[in-house]
């Protein structure tokens, strides 16, 4: 191990994409203190990032091919998580049992960490196959590594987690030779089926109102009660214009956060407090910043030594960048308010630490890739 | 690519999410530089407007004193609840009306009314929901400052009237502008729920008491929570106003008329030198302070309503909107006018009484027969039957004549709003000659007493009195002595101050030796006539009565007892005219009346030397 360390590990680590997670990540530091000065959550975060960074290193020093060997255990483990979510373990916030709390470790979210084993369970099964056309079955058993986890976070229910989970699979199946005509096929049926399932849900019912509210609150959201969900929507905006080229300079005491004009400043609206804090500049940087580490991740991609490896890194590329358009999306005002955290920068010990083991992996491929 | 998978175009695969992931950061990046770089002001402008209110600071409003300095009209501090708007447009505004409703002890409908009324401004942050809380209402509040954040206790001066009904017509009250005022002109740049005044001297010299709010810029947070001050201005307080009332006059009259056996009428005294009021008392009255703090309880609006209910008619103001036949008094203005018209002169001014006139079928009776009088007996013994001769010579046309040289046509002109104009053959006339062909010389014979189309305001018939005991200066009733100045801030320009702006008096043309013959029937009346009952040693009073019917007399309504009367006789100061509704004889009970107000002004005038025993005191 020692050897191995020596040897290629010091000269093989991907010290960029390592630099560059810390980076966005002390960066959100800044902007939870931001959002809340006043509380000690900015402190708590840096606890958190450096537990984050202890486990990125263990993953990432570990070799991945025998955790992927042991996928399926995780897996199990995994579901076994969500599962006791939805006992009296569970505790419930705003209606929604996300959070398990477990004596020694604590409260935690497992729709977060679930990921990982979603993730590596698609990766082996995918992994191992010849490199021909996908089969329908394949694509069904896909689809159900998928469905156990993402049905109980439905259970919760916090629909928010269960879509970050699409992207992982899609990745994985596009990248599996599944027929561009499949493909397309998809596409289609997504554009008269999405529309057509909502019009349904809103009749019978099954969209709930507060959901309907959000997704209208897009289209236009002084229309769409003001005081709810549109509220949310025009005040992530206003957060946002405010900001200008270079941000508010100084004036941090009269922040739209400050003042409690904008929602979970520090979570869910994390992009909003640093767009009125650095402006369109801070922004672009940071938006730049994801673009870097997405492409190193994708060039670790392509250097991967094994199949199931490649498809790791494709997957956690994928959902990070599905996730950060959903984020960014709905504090701009374009996408509707799902509670989706913006990786690296809302504050959450669950979200950094599994997006940190999920880097982990890619550095851990990216090492061994001369390795066989 | 070391899998060597081209078969399945992987390369092309892994490229086509990277492209998808960028071109999404990138929808990303767009969307930020239409926000913040195009838009960027619009939201800029918008974060303020929501977090920067104004907050007024209510202007204490002048004072208003008597002449001699007693405070007729103060404000005393009192404590608002007051609602911000902001946090309203977060919550379910009907679900807190009930509690609003129950907390504070309000009617529901008062705070539906005053949640709307928020909702209509745009400027200011706050409304007043509950205004003179109690300690309960206050307590209340501040125990559910986290429940209801939205409500907040400012402390406001609040108009106090310390004698209550007495003046309460000169003075007026003061309320909340009505959504009427607040389009008109006159009101231009006030907001709902300023203070105005109703009424009287408050609502006639609104402009000068008033004074200008001040506010409070300050930052609030989203449920409208103060967390800091940017910004005060001071209100600039309004004009103290020095008025010509002499409180112990005006006591005295407001005691005579709730001593009197109808205890309904009015009192008027006037400086006749230059038409300084006095005192003016009108009675049955309001209080003024019920107006002021009650119009948001439910036994303030009972009360209310039933001032607005009662047939007695306790708001409105007799001396200035009660239209009367003034009966015998009017024989001053027609002896006037029968100088003025020239059917008699200081020579020849006999005309017979005849007991009464003869009018076609009906004789017209006099109280008395009093032979063939000359001008001053005809005055001081009030004989009707002279002065239907003297009309019927003057015809209607010397007795329209007099009427707008009395201007009684028009208003006195007095500093008070909604005076009344009396009703006069000049404005009959017309009607009558449409209904019945032409004017009757009976309607003559009885308008040269002040009956059937004669009624005149008390406030009118008060100048007449005045200007012939003055050789004919009619002066303009008023009630301004003085406003005094307030200094300029930083923020407000400074309000200089100002008397009243006498006009020059209206001159009746009358010689020397006419009006020395009026004022002698007058003088006589108290000496040895109608109006003895107001005789006071060493001070000389002139005086006619009056005992006018109300209306038809098979209604058997008692007559309306008048008295008007000016001294001294021949160098008058002061002009004092007294009416009790529905008394009967005129001397006998408006007479003591005014002789009550007279010696008070002369209690003043000439003060007793105190009693030892007080003398020792001080």
């Amino acid at each position: 191990m020692v050897a191995i360390l020596e040897k290629h590990s010091l000269r093989d680590f991907d010290w960029l994409t390592t630099v560059l997670a810390v980076a966005i990540a002390c960066f959100g530091v800044w902007q939870i203190y931001n959002a809340v000065p006043t509380a000690s959550i900015w402190s708590k975060q840096i606890i958190g990032l450096s537990i984050a960074i202890f486990a990125f290193l263990v993953v990432a020093f570990t070799d991945y091919r025998r955790i992927i060997e042991a996928a399926p255990i995780f897996y199990g483990f995994g579901l076994l998580l969500l599962f006791l979510v939805l006992t009296p373990l569970g505790v419930e916030v705003n209606g929604q049992k996300a959070w398990l709390w477990l004596p020694v470790v604590g409260q935690f979210q497992p729709s977060e960490f679930a990921k990982i084993p979603t993730v590596l369970m698609l990766a082996k099964y995918f992994g191992d196959r010849k490199p021909v056309p996908l089969r329908f079955k394949e694509l069904l058993i896909g689809g159900a590594i998928l469905a156990g986890p993402v049905g109980l976070i439905m259970l919760e229910p916090d629909a928010g987690q269960a879509i970050t989970y699409f992207p992982l699979l899609i990745a994985i199946l596009f990248l599996s030779a599944v027929k561009v005509r499949y493909i397309v096929a998809t596409l289609l049926a997504a554009a008269i089926l999405i529309p057509t399932s909502y019009y349904i849900g809103v009749q019978s019912g099954v969209i709930k109102q507060y959901q309907r509210q959000r997704i209208e609150a897009i289209i236009n959201p002084e229309a769409v009660d003001p005081r709810g969900f549109g509220y949310h929507t025009i005040q992530s905006m206003i957060t946002v214009g405010k900001g200008g080229l270079a941000g508010i300079q100084g004036d941090t005491e009269t922040s739209q956060s400050v003042l409690k004009f904008l929602p979970e400043p520090q979570t869910d609206f994390i992009f909003a407090v640093t767009a009125e804090h650095t402006g369109f500049i801070g922004c672009v940087s940071l938006l730049l910043a994801y673009a870097l580490l997405l492409s190193r991740l994708i060039a670790g991609a392509r250097e991967a030594n094994d199949r199931a490896g490649m498809l790791v890194i494709m997957s956690i590329a994928a959902g990070l960048a599905f996730q950060i358009f959903m984020n960014i999306g709905m504090t701009l005002g374009i996408l509707p308010v799902i509670g989706v955290p913006l990786p690296l920068m809302s504050a959450g010990l669950s979200a950094m630490l599994a997006t940190f083991i999920a880097i982990g992996f890619v550095v851990s491929i990216k090492m061994r890739r001369f390795v066989n | 690519m070391k899998l060597h998978e081209q078969s399945q175009n992987l390369g092309l695969r892994i490229v086509t999410i990277q492209v998808v992931a960028f071109l999404l950061l990138a929808v990303l990046g767009v969307r930020l530089y239409y926000l913040q770089i195009v838009r960027g002001e619009h939201f800029q402008e918008r974060a303020e407007n929501q977090r920067i209110r104004l907050i007024p600071i209510p202007a204490p409003r002048g004072a208003i004193f008597d002449r001699n300095g007693n405070i007729l009209v103060d404000s005393r501090p009192t404590f608002n609840v007051v609602i911000s708007k902001e946090p309203l447009k977060t919550i379910d505004t009907d679900e807190r009306i009930p509690q609003y409703s129950r907390g504070l002890s309000l009617e529901p409908q008062v705070v539906t009314e005053r949640l709307n009324a928020i909702n209509k401004q745009t400027d200011f942050e706050t409304l007043i929901l509950k205004d003179n809380a109690s300690m309960q209402d206050i307590a209340w509040v501040e125990a559910h400052s986290l429940e209801y954040p939205e409500l907040r206790v400012e402390l406001q001066p609040q108009r106090f009237y310390p004698h209550g009904k007495y003046m309460a017509h000169i003075l007026g009250y003061v309320g909340e502008i009505s959504p009427k005022q607040l389009e008109s002109e006159r009101w231009a740049g006030l907001r709902p729920g300023d203070i105005i005044g109703k009424g009287g001297l408050e609502e006639y010299y609104d402009e000068f008491l008033r004074g200008r709010p001040g506010y409070r810029k300050v930052i609030v947070d989203s449920r409208g929570r103060i967390q800091s001050e940017i910004e005060v201005v001071p209100p600039q307080a309004g004009q103290d106003m020095v008025s010509t009332i002499d409180l112990d006059v005006q006591m005295a009259a407001e005691r005579q008329i709730e001593n009197s056996a109808s205890k309904r009428g009015t009192i008027l005294a006037m400086d006749s030198r230059n038409g300084e009021m006095l005192a003016m008392a009108s009675q049955p009255s309001f209080d003024p302070n019920i107006f002021v703090q009650g119009s948001k309880t439910r036994e303030g609006r009972k009360q209310i309503a039933e001032y607005w209910q009662d047939e007695e008619r306790p708001l409105y103001n007799r001396a200035i909107q009660g239209r009367y036949p003034p009966g015998s008094t009017w024989k001053i203005p027609m002896s006037v006018g029968g100088f003025q018209s020239g059917v008699m002169t200081e020579s020849s001014n006999a005309f017979a009484c005849g007991g009464g006139i003869q009018i076609g079928s009906k004789f017209t009776k006099c109280m008395g027969n009093h032979g063939t009088p000359t001008l001053i007996p005809a005055i001081s013994r009030s004989c009707n039957g002279y002065y239907y001769r003297l009309g019927l010579k003057m015809e209607i046309e010397g007795i329209i004549d007099m009427i707008e040289t009395f201007e009684y046509d028009q208003r006195t002109g007095i500093d008070l709003p909604n005076e009344k104009i009396g009703q006069t053959p000049k404005s009959w006339r017309p009607i009558v000659e449409k209904r019945e062909g032409r004017w009757p010389d009976i309607r003559t014979v009885y308008a040269s007493i002040g009956q059937d189309t004669v009624v005149v305001t008390p406030i009118s018939l008060l100048r007449t009195i005045s200007a012939v005991g003055m050789f004919g200066r009619m002066y303009v009733p008023h009630f301004l002595k003085e406003f005094r100045p307030i200094v300029g801030t930083e923020h407000f320009d400074e309000r200089p101050g100002f008397g009243f702006q006498r006009p020059e008096p209206k001159i009746i043309e009358m010689t020397p030796g006419q009006q020395k013959m009026i004022a002698q029937g007058m003088a006589d009346a108290v000496t040895g006539g109608t109006a003895r009952v107001v005789n006071i040693p060493g001070f000389d009073v002139a005086a006619k009565t009056g005992t006018a019917q109300d209306g038809d007399p098979k209604a058997g309504r008692k007559d309306h007892a008048w008295i008007v009367t000016y001294a001294p006789a021949f160098n008058p100061e002061i002009a004092v005219i007294g009416l009790i509704e529905n008394v009967g004889f005129g001397g006998t009970h408006a007479g003591p009346a005014v002789k009550g107000v007279y010696e008070a002004y002369l209690a003043k005038k000439n003060p007793q030397p105190a009693e030892p025993t007080e003398v020792a005191k001080r």
